[in-house]
């Protein structure tokens, strides 16, 4: 009965019912009352965005995977204390962190979020180096501004790490590699003691594979029951080299008893590959440890592991915070199928959930596989056709133990050789690699250096929504609008679902002051997704361009509600703040910004201004440093530095400031403006003029230059000069309040001067 | 600025109204923080519908002429343009027909500043509080009274429907002597 109720809980996940899933599990637990159940009504419930119930259940529990599921649910709840002493007990400090690279993972999001940078920074590092294809670890460390080198982190390591995953998962059985794997006492086999599985992924333990090669022919099959083919050649084919088109058929690797079993997953695993894969950004499956195996006499249920929890797909909504998504939405990467059915489901469910990234996993979803020896299994044969056994030999890694018996690794059902693992792995890390330099440049605001990188890419990667929206940034931060809203507007044709990068699209809207542009898109974005934070930033910004700036406020506050965890929002919030001029308000606004994203200069750069028009100078140069130490090469940035050293009466560092700003950005007139101002404090009039008549020539109509130029001459009692840069100015049409110092200063003009003829 | 009908000089006198508020971008309303009081109301008809963004509310006095309308702010703030809703044929003889705007720190030192009569307005009408020098722009004041002298066909009580008080916009850009206006300047004047 057991076995029949596990199967029909992952069926039914599979397809998507869960609240047929729940009621079964419910029942399941009930009659069996195991930890494994336990573990696999949790991630019913999270699939269900029931986090809070997955907590309750698994409050407790001891075995690696049910902390790891529970961590999941207190991270979705915001309890990261209790997630992170679940991940992390604190009276074990040697304890192994559950699920390797996606517990990793989780842990560096908890540790970023409760400010422990460096604790994050390494459990993310763990985490890449356990699973070089953990995308969202690299993202999140260039975010942090601790990432190194693409190359470094993508390179040939990481190709030997990933090759060593493949065979030893094709020595494994099949275990999922989801983080939020579901053990179904079904499907458990154990390897031993629950430790272990951690482990196991890891490149390193060949240990495993010897001790299963017993067991392992029979039931390690039944991981087959997922080699759905992902995707059944769909856009991802694309990407990868790998698959044999076979894999697209093979559902069940399983061995003959098995199979049965794994059939039903066929069909719909298909089905729901349907993937959004123009993303090119990559996520790896965490690597799940392959915990519990399935014992070969009694398992049967292999099949329906779900998992994919809903936490994922939740929370890279939210921001893409948990990791375990990726691993997720790694298997509907595995193009060519294996994914354990479990791990399918997670996966087809992230793309159905239109998971902003896509992983592009190719090993390692493929737990299933079986290396091949003496498995004789009928779904087998077919995917094998294709595949060529071959000697070990091709394998660089010289790994030739696990690559006793062939070659081959079955992939996805398809018994993939050595060579094609490598071929694989080396073109998955080359697009990371580029992918990975363009964000870790582009985090460092090195926007001219990420967009060369971005262009190495071929053109089927470039014109994607994710890539462009990126070139999109990069163009924005480079204070070049106008090409920002070329490739943002390609981004929105390229995946016109996705809110990613969409919010900064709207503030590029707003610079250029295109109003319908920008209420067609918050239009779209809010029927899009009405909960996304980034509909409501671009739905805000809509009204603050039309100075209506308390509903502005609204909306953003709107957005900081949907999503505390999005920077840019509080960012938006305090920028209304101060266009209401409620600087206490403002400050706080910036304050949480910072706390949730240190590096967001943008924020920094509100609290400079603030404390800039309180006249608190001292607080401002300070804030316009932090700044501008993160962005090095924003003129504005740079500019505004130098007006709060002029404050401070430090106007040589002030002019210095200000001549590094006129080199950074050629096209930038203020910082020019700025030092003629300061010029002008330091009597120095004629360096002032000659910027300023430079100025004239590029901005002819700004009407303030000729209003300082003005000022200038009169100073200088040059009557007619003067009043002829007036009326230039006033012709430019100053606002009211320059209108009246300007005509004030006209008047003055005739007093001292009797002999003047105006 | 804010568009007036044919209003001569001599007399301040506005007739007519429109029916439509349109100001300048550069100026904003500033009373939202202010203290507004009423020297008298009938209950039902109190300040709050002076403020209410609604134009069939409308507040009506309840004692003796010269009605005032208080407007007090936290510090002294710059105003240039305070606009009227009145509507003749509706109100009748409770419509205002002379007023007098005063401006001061506080009740014991206010000074008219302006003095306009109404001929059967209409709509919204706009007061400018600027004088004729370049230098008096702006009134820099704690506060201003609104003081209605009297009403057409001699009514005793007054409605006012709404009333907006405007004042220019603080630069954007602080520690600056003047604003930008082209685009190239403000598009690189700040980090949003």
């Amino acid at each position: 009965m057991e076995a029949i109720l596990v199967d029909c809980v992952h069926n039914s996940l599979r397809n998507f019912m869960i609240k047929n899933s729940i009621f079964l599990c419910e029942r399941l637990c009930a009659e069996f009352p195991s930890e494994i159940n336990m573990q696999l009504l949790a991630s019913c419930y999270l699939q269900n965005n029931q986090a809070y119930s997955a907590y309750h259940i698994l409050k407790g529990t001891q075995m690696a995977q049910s902390r790891y599921l529970f961590a999941i649910s207190c991270f979705q709840m915001d309890l990261l204390n209790e997630a992170e002493s679940a991940l992390c007990p604190a009276n074990e400090p040697s304890a192994e962190i559950p699920n390797g690279a996606a517990g990793h993972y989780l842990l560096g999001l908890i540790f970023r979020y409760t400010d422990r940078r460096k604790n994050a920074v390494h459990h993310f590092k763990q985490a890449l180096s356990m699973d070089p294809l953990l995308w969202a670890a690299y993202e999140e460390l260039c975010i942090l501004g601790a990432a190194e080198e693409a190359n470094a982190v993508f390179g040939d390591a990481a190709a030997l790490c990933i090759q060593k995953q493949y065979f030893h998962h094709g020595l494994a059985s099949p275990n999922i590699h989801m983080c939020n794997e579901d053990h179904n006492s079904v499907s458990a086999r154990n390897f031993g003691s629950e430790g272990n599985s951690p482990r196991q992924l890891k490149q390193t333990q060949g240990n495993n594979l010897r001790d299963i090669p017993g067991n392992y022919h029979g039931a390690s099959m039944m991981g087959g029951a997922a080699t759905q083919p992902l995707n059944s050649g769909s856009s991802n084919m694309s990407f990868y080299s790998t698959p044999s088109p076979m894999a697209t058929q093979l559902s069940g690797v399983a061995p003959p008893p098995l199979c049965r079993n794994l059939q039903p997953n066929g069909p719909n695993l298909s089905a729901l590959s349907a993937d959004s894969s123009p993303r090119s950004t990559v996520n790896s499956t965490i690597q799940a440890p392959r915990r519990k195996f399935v014992d070969e006499g009694k398992l049967r249920k292999i099949s329906g592991r779900l998992f994919s929890d809903s936490g994922p797909r939740r929370s890279t909504r939210l921001a893409g915070e948990a990791g375990a998504i990726t691993s997720m939405g790694a298997t509907t990467v595995v193009a060519n199928g294996i994914s354990n059915s479990s791990r399918y489901l997670g996966g087809s469910k992230l793309s159905s959930a239109a998971l902003r990234s896509v992983t592009i996993r190719k090993g390692q979803s493929w737990a299933n596989e079986n290396l091949d020896e003496g498995i004789h299994n009928e779904a087998f044969d077919d995917s094998r056709a294709n595949v060529t056994s071959t000697t070990s030999s091709s394998f660089p890694t010289g790994d030739t133990r696990s690559l006793e018996g062939g070659a081959n690794v079955p992939i996805g059902g398809v018994v993939m050789n050595g060579t094609r693992v490598v071929t694989g792995a080396s073109e998955i890390l080359v697009l990371l690699r580029t992918l990975g330099e363009g964000y870790r440049l582009s985090c460092m605001y090195r926007c001219q250096d990420a967009l060369d990188v971005y262009l190495k890419l071929p053109h089927k990667h470039y014109n994607t929504g994710w890539v462009l929206s990126q070139v999109g940034k990069a163009y924005f931060e480079l204070v070049d609008y106008l090409e920002a809203d070329r490739a943002f507007s390609l981004a929105r044709r390229a995946s016109p679902y996705s809110l990613e990068g969409m919010d900064i699209y709207s503030t590029n809207l707003y610079h250029l002051k295109e109003d319908m542009k920008l209420s067609y898109l918050a239009q779209e974005l809010i029927s899009t997704d009405r909960l996304a934070p980034q509909s409501w930033c671009a739905m805000g910004n809509c009204y603050s361009l039309q100075k209506d700036h308390e509903t502005a406020l609204k909306n953003f506050q709107r957005a900081v509600q949907l999503s505390s965890r999005f920077a840019y929002a509080h960012t938006l919030c305090g920028h209304e703040f101060v266009a209401l001029e409620d600087f206490e308000n403002g400050i706080k606004s910036y304050q949480s910004a910072l706390r949730v994203d240190a590096r967001h200069y943008n924020s920094w750069y509100g609290l400079g201004m603030i404390y800039l028009r309180q006249e608190k100078y001292e607080f401002s140069e300070h804030h316009f440093r932090m700044a501008f130490q993160i962005n090095p090469h924003s003129s504005v940035i740079m500019s505004y530095l130098g007006t709060a050293l002029h404050s401070l009466r430090r106007s040589e560092e002030a002019i210095e400031m200000m001549e590094k700003a006129i080199l950074a950005d050629k096209k930038n007139p203020l910082p020019m403006y700025q030092k003629a101002n300061i010029l002008v404090s330091l009597e120095n009039f004629d360096e002032a003029l000659e910027l300023l008549e430079e100025l004239k020539e590029y901005a002819p109509r700004e009407s303030s230059v000729y209003a300082l130029m003005g000022k200038i001459y009169k100073r200088h009692n040059m009557h007619d000069k003067a009043m002829l840069h007036f009326g230039l100015a006033l012709d430019l049409k100053p606002s009211a309040t320059d209108v009246a110092t300007i005509k004030a200063a006209i008047e003055k003009l005739h007093v001292p001067d009797e002999f003047e003829d105006l | 600025m804010a568009t007036e009908t044919s209003e001569s000089e001599e007399e301040g006198k506005i007739s007519g109204g429109n029916p439509q508020l349109i100001v300048d971008d550069d100026l904003r309303e500033m009373a939202k923080k202010a203290a507004w009081s009423v020297s008298s109301c009938k209950p039902g008809n109190g300040v709050s519908s002076l403020r209410d963004d609604n134009l069939d509310s409308y507040w009506q006095s309840d004692g003796a002429q010269p009605h005032m309308i208080n407007i007090q702010f936290q510090k002294k703030v710059k105003l240039q343009l305070v606009v009227l809703y009145v509507d003749f044929k509706l109100d009748e003889s409770y419509t205002p027909s002379k007023i007098s705007i005063r401006a001061g720190d506080g009740f014991h030192n206010l000074k008219d500043i302006k003095t306009v009569e109404l001929v059967k307005p209409i709509g919204w009408v706009y007061i400018s509080l600027s004088g004729n020098d370049p230098r008096e722009t702006f009134v820099n004041t704690f506060m201003l009274q609104i003081a209605v002298l009297s009403n057409h066909l001699n009514g005793r009580d007054t409605h006012l429907r709404q009333i907006k008080v405007y004042g220019p916009r603080l630069n954007p850009i602080p520690q600056q002597p003047f604003q930008f206006t082209s685009r190239e300047f403000i598009t690189y004047s700040f980090v949003r």
